[in-house]
């Protein structure tokens, strides 16, 4: 089927009602990277795209620096994310993952909740943003609600988002004193590829250098990003030291079933989850400590 | 004037192409290809693609009035669209011609096949074994070339020592940016093709045999070539394009879309096996060489390619006692073709990743190793010629030099450094011919018509310096046409690093006869045809490989440093130095360009390039799956070329490729003491090896 035409709504809930009323037939394009690519390779057919670039609200725009939490509009440019002073100074895995996604190309067009919205098991911002805890807007048919980062990925390309239900933004808790994080993107072919393994780590540190709290994600290795509770759950209390890092990476890997593909063995990513863990945890407490 | 003049339009998407080109009337073709590698053909229901609005037409072999048009290179083996058999997956079996390219595709993709699935066989060394699937019926080896000098089974039972490995390179894809497309267009018995090629006239010869038209009836035009390093040398989809076109008797154009580049030629895989002898002092005393190359399912041009294979084999080193077997092989994939360092970059991966495991297996050191065997001019070519015009000894001297000039960042714990290089040699197409028209203009003005094709590497610049250097006038006062064998006479291809010895010398020649002519009086306008002529080569060669091969030699080498992350096994090259042999040099800006880019090219089948199959279908045929280098995995480079006095030209489009991948063996070798003899250089190859060997230790 070809695209016959393109719908340009001026706010969210304009384009939610589309949505609702369009049904099968439409599907909704923001930077146009993944769903452009899925027409071109007939993964996708619809007769509509509904198109974001039009709308105004200001929510679905901009980057905020809050109280508690930094707030950034959905409709916000992979690169314009990874290039903001205030992500690169506190968020920086976020800014991290943001900035290895694709090409310049792609971040130039890529929105963060059209990324977050595809969900491809091997992209970078997915996981970092379940390790910082975030939140994800959400304007739908039936009105506002709020998901955790880690309960929106469900499956490969699959989400928790409901039919006509649009990504407005996401909050991300500010940091505080004390606390690291760092996003580790690992490829094992070009480094435009996408990659064979991600790892996210935030860490918080008491000022006696014990680890306070911890959060490590891994992405890129299986259907969804793994965040895995119970290999932290010990961490807290322990001094921040590599070979506590180490234990932690040897235990995602340990509990993780990855993929086996073109980008490396299950065994290969098995050990490179170790490996990327362990040295995320590493960066996330330099920069906790600084 | 500018070194490289269209590269903002090439930069920009506003250079006219092939692809811009619309002809009045002009419908669109879509391929329907064998979703199986090995198949007996049963039926086609074009039901559902006839219903489809805006088809024109859907073509199949039983539609044709005739037989089906075959086509080839030394053999014409391979039919425009498949009869009652399928040969590998992706192969053409209809055609589906509409107004759009969209109706196309669609009803393309409606069409419905009917196959029987037959054992398949996609490895080459599987395909000799006795009980393999014949792909033809005439069997499943294509050519077996054999070159023998002195007496290698004596020399090699007599040697102090001797080392004997396999090494592999598997099927990798050009991915040029431009993807193939072609335009037909038929009035009375004449075809014209406008397409994107790198061999104008043999598309011509081609396609004139294929249809069985005398080769005036034919007439081929290309535009700028938008990449191709070797995957538009032979035809390809030419023949779709003039079948589709002649049957709706319309102008048709056909375009592929990435998936169907993929499916359409590939680098040939190959599997090598070297033993070689060496006395003690570090001489070579004998070689022997077995290539198996997998052509795929179609002969293209790999009768000849296999015995370019064979010649290229020993390396550039003076080893007096020689065997090599070159055997190309049928196998149920896409056809194998040239592919830039064609049938020497296998080659080169064992000769010279071998010669730093002889050169540590000795205690001697590398380059010294090199320097003990190193080609001279006086010595005597396994293919029995004495060789002159030899440089190795200023390319290792030059590369050494080079990649110590470029800054490195300290290495960081739990990685390992180590540099490595690595010499090529490589004979030019032989027997070749060029010939180019040139017209002197009333005004002061020159033209230049050639076959040669603009891909980008500046042939046109080239052609219009050195015409107008002969001339004596400014470049500005020579334009250069774009190819079109209606105006252009006989060139054999741009390829196979060619153009500025082969065409340049043709266009010399044609600028000194007009030169000559105005000196004596004659007056604008007139024409000259410049000619030149490379004899001997494949055709020249006696049963045992022996004879005049190649016009001349092109000599080549890369020196690296790699990275190795330890933990990972990735490989990083930090710093790349590229040489070659230039003769004489007509652009330095256009020669660093092409040893700069023949090594960024040579980075991905190094390290990470390969085609995946599982069930004989290509498990990764678009550019998400597979991968490519791109600017971050580019090391910091430096670029020389060596001239000699009086020198030929040398083309020197490919001398950086080939060494490439041994060079960053070795550089490996040499940082954690591991070798890898299977491309490409996977990190998760890199590191088994790197545990495989640390458990070989005692604690």
């Amino acid at each position: 089927m070809i695209v016959e035409d393109i719908r340009r709504p001026p706010s969210l809930s304009a384009a939610v009602r589309l949505l609702a009323d369009l049904g099968d037939d439409a599907r909704l394009v923001a930077g146009g990277t993944a769903v452009v690519l899925m027409l071109r390779q007939r993964l996708l057919s619809v007769s509509t795209l509904v198109s974001l670039d039009s709308v105004a609200d200001t929510r679905y725009r901009g980057i905020d620096v809050l109280d508690g939490h930094l707030r950034i509009g959905g409709g916000e440019r992979l690169a314009d994310v990874a290039a903001h002073p205030a992500v690169r100074g506190l968020l920086p895995a976020f800014a991290e993952a943001c900035g290895a996604v694709g090409n310049v190309r792609i971040r130039n067009r890529a929105t963060i909740a059209g990324n977050l919205a595809e969900a491809d098991y091997a992209s970078d911002p997915p996981a970092a943003l379940v390790a910082l805890d975030a939140q994800v807007d959400v304007i739908g048919p039936g009105g506002a609600r709020r998901i955790p980062a880690a309960e929106l990925f469900v499956g490969y390309y699959e989400t928790a988002l409901q039919d006509a239900e649009v990504i407005a933004g996401i909050e991300v808790p500010r940091p505080t004193r004390g606390v690291g994080s760092a996003y580790l993107r690992f490829t094992s072919r070009g480094s435009e590829d996408r990659p064979c393994i991600g790892a996210a780590a935030v860490m918080a540190i008491t000022p006696g250098g014990r680890i306070e709290h911890l959060r490590v994600v891994v992405g890129a290795v299986a259907d969804v990003p793994h965040l895995l509770p119970d290999v932290l759950a010990d961490a807290a209390g322990r001094p921040a030291a590599d070979e506590v890092f180490a234990e932690i990476g040897a235990g995602y890997a340990r509990r993780i079933d990855p993929l086996d593909d073109e980008r490396g063995s299950a065994w290969y990513r098995r050990r490179m989850i170790e490996v990327h863990v362990r040295r995320a945890l590493a960066e996330a407490h330099r920069r906790a400590v600084r | 004037m500018n070194p490289m003049p269209d590269a903002r339009d090439r930069v920009r998407g506003t250079l006219p192409m092939t692809v811009h080109l619309h002809l009045s009337g002009m419908l669109h073709a879509a391929v329907v290809r064998s979703p199986v590698a090995h198949g007996e053909l049963r039926g086609v229901d074009a039901t559902a693609a006839h219903a489809v609005p805006g088809v024109v037409a859907v073509l199949t072999a039983v539609d044709l009035p005739g037989p089906v048009p075959h086509f080839g290179d030394a053999t014409d083996d391979q039919p425009v669209l498949a009869t009652d058999r399928v040969r590998y997956a992706g192969e053409p079996v209809a055609l589906v011609v509409a107004e759009d390219e969209h109706a196309a595709a669609a009803a393309a993709a409606a069409v419905e096949l009917d196959v029987d699935v037959l054992p398949h066989v996609t490895d080459a060394d599987e395909a000799l074994a006795p009980e393999a699937p014949l792909v033809h019926p005439g069997g499943n080896v294509l050519r077996a070339w054999t070159l023998r000098h002195g007496d290698p089974e004596a020399a090699l039972a007599t040697a102090d020592r001797v080392y004997d490995d396999v090494y592999e390179s598997p099927p990798a894809a050009h991915v040029p940016m431009e993807p193939h497309v072609a335009a037909a267009e038929w009035t009375d018995e004449a075809l014209t093709v406008w397409t994107s090629t790198q061999s104008p006239h043999v598309v011509r010869e081609t396609l004139a045999a294929a249809f069985a038209l005398p080769v005036e009836h034919v007439r081929v035009c290309a535009l700028n070539v938008g990449g191709a390093y070797g995957a538009k040398v032979v035809t390809t989809i030419e023949p779709l394009a003039a079948l589709a076109a002649r049957h709706v008797g319309r102008p048709v154009r056909l375009r592929l879309d990435r998936a169907e580049v993929f499916h359409t030629l590939v680098k040939h895989a190959a599997r090598v096996r070297i033993r070689t002898g060496v006395r003690n002092d570090g001489r070579i005393v004998a070689r022997l060489i077995d290539v198996v190359w997998n052509a795929g399912a179609y002969a293209t041009n790999s009768e000849s390619a296999a015995g370019y294979g064979m010649l290229r084999a020993p390396g550039p080193y003076d080893v007096p006692n020689v065997a090599v077997t070159s055997t190309a092989v049928f196998t149920n994939t896409v056809p194998a073709g040239p592919f830039r360092g064609a049938m020497t970059s296998q080659l080169c991966w064992a000769y010279e990743s071998q010669m730093d495991d002889i050169a540590a297996d000795l205690g001697i050191d590398p380059v010294r190793l090199r320097e003990i065997n190193l080609l001279r001019d006086g010595s005597v070519y396994p293919t029995g010629e004495v060789m002159h015009d030899l440089h190795y000894d200023e390319l290792l001297a030059v590369l050494r030099r080079e990649l110590a000039a470029i800054d490195v960042e300290p290495v960081r714990p739990g990685h390992a450094r180590g540099q490595g290089l690595a010499l090529m040699i490589k004979s030019t197409l032989t027997p070749s011919h060029s010939e180019c028209r040139l017209r002197a203009c009333a005004d002061g003005t020159y033209e230049l018509h050639t076959a040669s094709v603009e891909i980008g590497q500046g042939a046109h610049a080239t052609l219009r310096a050195l015409a107008a250097a002969e001339l004596g006038t400014t470049p500005e006062r020579v334009v250069v046409y774009q190819p079109d064998t209606a105006e252009a006479p006989y060139d054999s291809m741009t390829a196979s690093s060619r153009t500025t010895f082969a065409m340049g010398s043709a266009v010399q020649d044609a600028a000194r006869q007009v030169r000559q002519a105005l000196a004596a009086g004659r007056t604008p306008p007139f024409e000259v045809i410049g000619s030149w002529t490379g004899d001997g080569g494949l055709d020249a060669l006696d049963e045992h490989g022996q004879g005049p091969a190649s016009t001349h030699w092109h000599q080549g080498g890369v020196a690296v440093e790699v990275d190795v992350d330890l933990e990972t096994g990735r490989i990083t090259v930090v710093r790349a130095a590229g040489a070659c042999y230039a003769g004489r040099v007509v652009s330095p800006v256009r020669v660093a360009h092409q040893n700069e880019g023949g090594m960024i090219f040579a980075l991905g089948p190094a390290l990470f390039e390969e085609l995946g199959l599982r069930d004989g279908l290509i498990t990764n045929p678009n550019l998400s799956d597979y991968s490519l280098p791109s600017f971050r995995d580019v090391p910091r480079m430096r670029s020389a070329a060596v001239e000699a006095p009086g020198a030929d030209l040398h083309g020197v489009g490919e001398m950086t490729v080939p060494p490439t991948a041994p060079a960053i063996g070795n550089a490996v070798r040499a940082a954690c003491g591991v070798r890898l003899r299977r491309l490409p250089m996977h990190p998760e190859r890199v590191l088994r090896a790197i545990l495989e060997r640390a458990e070989e230790v005692p604690a």
